[in-house]
C-alpha cells in the first residue's frame, strides 16, 4: 500500500490524513453548533 | 549556507516588525486582568486554532521530531495520529467545551485556577503554579536554544547576543501585551509556518517522483540501516521497530504515548480554551485545527523520513551520515541542500515563528503562574494587591531562568526537555483535569492525592530509573553507584506509563474513600456544563 510494506506504517499515515479530514468535516457539520449569547456566558 | 545573510536579514526584520506591530496593538487592547490573562474570552476560531497550533508545535518539534524520522523512521507518524486525534479533536470536542464552560462558571482565568476553583484548593493552585515556575523554564530554556541556533546559523550572529535578542523581543510583547497579543503573533507565525511547510510537503514528493515512487524508493532502503541501529530494534524507514526493543519502547512510550496524551494538560494550551465565546468557537477551532497539525508534524515527519532517499540518490549516503550522525542536522542539511534558495529562506522564518510563538506562550503561561496562582491566590489569598506588576515580573523573571538555562545547561539535557515537561504534565495534571470536568464525585482529598503522587512518581522514576534523564542527571549514580535502579525494560519506559495510571488509580481511591465535596459546589460547577456540549 502506497510503497510501503509495513500495515503499522500505511495505517498510521492513512490516520493522519483521515483525522485532518475529519476535524474539517466535524468542523463544518458543526460550524453553526454550540452558540451561546452573552448574557448566558 | 545556500542563501545570502543581508536578504535573510531583512526578512527577517521584516518579520520582526510585523511581530512588534501586532503586540503593540495587543497592548493597546489589553485593558483588563481578564484581558491580560484570557484575551478578554473573545477570540476567533481560526486565531484560536492557529496560537493553539503554533504554540503546541515549537522548533524543536519541526527539526527534532523531524530529525527522529530522518533517523528511525515513519514509525512516529502514529504521533501525528495523536496529536490530531488527541491534540484536536478530543481537546476542543471534549475536554476544550468544558473547560470553557467550568471557567466561566468559575471565573477561572488560568489553568491551576480552574483546577484550585473546581476542588476549592488554594494548595492546588499554588502548588500547580509553582510546578509550571519550577519546571516550564526547561522547556522554555530548550525552545529558545532551538531559536537562538537558529539565527546562529542563518544570521552568522553570535549564539550568546541570539538567546538574548530572541528573549527581549518576545519579552516585550508579552509583558505589555498579555495573552492577546501572544494569540495574535501566534497566529500570524501559525499562518507563516502553514505556508512554509505546506510547500516544503509537495516540493519533496515532486522531486522524489511521486508518493508511491518515494516511498517505495525508501521501502527499498532497509538494507542500509547501520548495524548500531539495527541492534536496537530499527528494522527500516517504512516499518515500525521490532516489538519490545529499546527503539520500540522509545517510539511508543515517550514519543507517542508521552507527547501524544501529554498535550492534554498542558496548561498553556488549556488555558486557551477559555479565550473563546462559546463552543461554537470550539467546533469551527477544530476545521483548521486539524489540517493545521497535520501540515507541521505530518509534513516534518514524512520529509524527515523521505529525505534518506534524497540523501541516496544525491550522495549515495543515508540522512544520518550525511548529516555527520547528529540527528537535529537532519531536516537543516535535507533543507539546505534539497530545496531552492527562495525556500530555504522562508523556512528559516518558518522555524523562527515556530520557537517564537511557542515561547510566547510559555513566557505568559509561567508569568501568570507566577503572578495570579502563586502569588496573588496563593499567597495573598484571593486579594488582588499588584497581581499584574507581580505577573509582569513574574515573566520577567522567568525569562532570565530561561535565558540562563539556555546558556548554561548540557545540551543532553535540554533536548529531553520537551518530553520531561509533558510527561510531568500528563502525571500531574491530567488525572485531576479529567476529574474536575467529568466527575463530579472526585473531590479535593483525590485531587491533592493524585497531584502529589502523579508529581513525585514521575520525578522519582525520571531521576532514578528512566535511563535516558536518570544517567544524564546523575543524582541515581551520586547516591546509589549505578546510573538506574531498575535495569531492563523498565530503564527504557516512560515514566508517564508509570505515573499517570498510578495517579488516576490515587484519585479514584482517595476521592471514594473520602466524602464528597459540597453538593452545591459542584452543582455550581456542573451547571449547564452538558446544555453547552449539546447543539444549539
Amino acid at each position: 500500500m502506497l510503497g510501503i510494506d509495513d500495515p503499522q506504517i500505511w495505517i498510521a499515515y492513512l490516520l493522519c490524513f483521515l483525522s485532518a479530514i475529519g476535524c474539517i468535516i466535524y468542523g463544518m457539520i458543526h460550524w453553526n453548533d454550540g452558540k451561546e449569547n452573552e448574557e448566558a456566558c | 549556507m545556500a542563501v545570502s545573510t543581508p536578504i535573510l536579514g531583512i526578512a527577517v526584520l521584516i518579520y520582526m516588525m510585523v511581530v512588534i506591530y501586532i503586540g503593540w496593538i495587543g497592548y493597546k487592547q489589553t485593558k483588563s486582568t481578564e484581558d491580560f490573562m484570557l484575551a478578554g474570552r473573545k477570540v476567533n476560531p481560526l486565531v484560536l486554532a492557529l496560537s493553539y497550533g503554533a504554540a503546541f508545535i515549537s522548533t524543536s518539534a519541526i527539526v527534532g521530531f523531524g530529525g527522529y524520522a530522518g533517523a528511525f523512521g515513519m514509525g512516529v507518524l502514529w504521533l501525528v495520529f495523536m496529536n490530531i486525534f488527541v491534540g484536536i479533536f478530543i481537546a476542543f470536542v471534549v475536554f476544550g467545551a468544558r473547560t470553557r464552560r467550568l471557567g466561566v462558571n468559575l471565573k477561572a482565568v488560568t489553568f491551576p485556577e480552574l483546577i484550585g476553583r473546581r476542588f476549592q484548593s488554594r494548595f492546588i493552585q499554588g502548588f500547580a503554579g509553582a510546578l509550571i515556575t519550577i519546571f516550564m523554564p526547561l522547556y522554555a530554556g530548550s525552545v529558545l536554544i532551538g531559536g537562538a541556533r537558529f539565527m546562529e546559523t542563518a544570521l552568522n550572529m553570535d549564539y550568546n547576543s541570539a538567546v538574548l535578542i530572541l528573549a527581549v523581543i518576545v519579552a516585550a510583547y508579552v509583558i505589555t501585551g498579555g495573552l492577546i497579543a501572544v494569540m495574535y503573533t501566534d497566529a500570524l507565525q501559525g499562518a507563516l509556518m502553514f505556508v512554509g511547510m505546506a510547500i516544503l510537503f509537495f516540493l519533496t514528493y515532486a522531486k522524489l517522483g511521486g508518493v508511491v515512487e518515494a516511498h517505495q524508493a525508501l521501502t527499498n532502503m532497509a538494507h542500509m540501516v547501520p548495524e548500531n541501529l539495527a541492534a536496537v530494534g530499527h528494522t527500516g524507514w517504512t516499518s515500525m521497530p521490532v516489538f519490545g526493543s529499546p527503539t520500540w519502547w522509545t517510539l511508543v512510550s515517550t514519543i507517542v504515548l508521552g507527547v501524544g496524551i501529554g498535550v492534554l494538560a498542558q496548561p498553556q494550551l488549556a488555558v486557551r480554551f477559555m479565550t473563546v465565546k462559546d463552543t461554537r468557537s470550539l467546533n469551527r477551532a477544530v476545521l483548521s485545527g486539524g489540517p493545521f497539525i497535520f501540515m507541521m508534524a505530518g509534513v516534518a515527519y514524512v520529509v524527515g523520513a523521505l529525505s534518506n532517499v534524497y540523501f541516496l540518490e544525491t550522495r549515495g549516503m543515508i540522512s544520518l551520515e550525511a548529516a555527520g550522525g547528529n540527528i537535529d542536522a537532519i531536516i537543516p542539511a535535507y533543507i539546505n541542500s534539497a530545496m531552492p534558495d527562495y525556500f530555504v529562506i522562508f523556512f528559516l522564518l518558518t522555524l523562527l515563528a515556530a520557537a517564537m510563538s511557542t515561547l510566547s506562550s510559555q513566557f505568559h503561561t509561567m508569568g501568570t503562574a507566577i503572578g495570579h496562582d502563586f502569588y496573588r491566590e496563593f499567597l495573598m489569598k484571593g486579594k488582588l494587591g499588584h497581581t499584574i506588576s507581580i505577573t509582569k515580573i513574574g515573566i520577567a523573571v522567568t525569562i532570565v531562568i530561561s535565558v540562563i538555562l539556555a546558556y548554561i545547561l548540557p545540551f543532553s539535557i535540554i533536548a529531553r526537555a520537551t518530553a520531561i515537561f509533558f510527561g510531568l504534565c500528563a502525571a500531574a495534571f491530567l488525572p485531576m483535569y479529567t476529574g474536575a470536568l467529568f466527575w463530579k464525585r472526585m473531590n479535593k482529598q483525590g485531587a491533592i492525592a493524585s497531584l502529589l503522587v502523579g508529581t513525585f512518581t514521575s520525578l522519582f522514576w525520571l531521576t532514578f530509573v528512566h535511563a535516558k534523564e536518570a544517567s544524564a542527571l546523575g543524582i541515581s549514580r551520586a547516591l546509589f553507584g549505578v546510573d538506574t535502579i531498575l535495569t531492563g525494560t523498565w530503564s527504557v519506559v516512560d515514566p508517564i506509563l508509570i505515573a499517570t495510571p498510578l495517579a488516576f488509580i490515587t484519585a479514584v481511591v482517595v476521592s471514594l474513600a473520602t466524602q464528597p465535596d459540597p453538593e452545591d459546589h459542584v452543582d455550581k460547577c456542573f451547571s449547564s456544563l452538558n446544555k453547552s456540549d449539546r447543539p444549539a
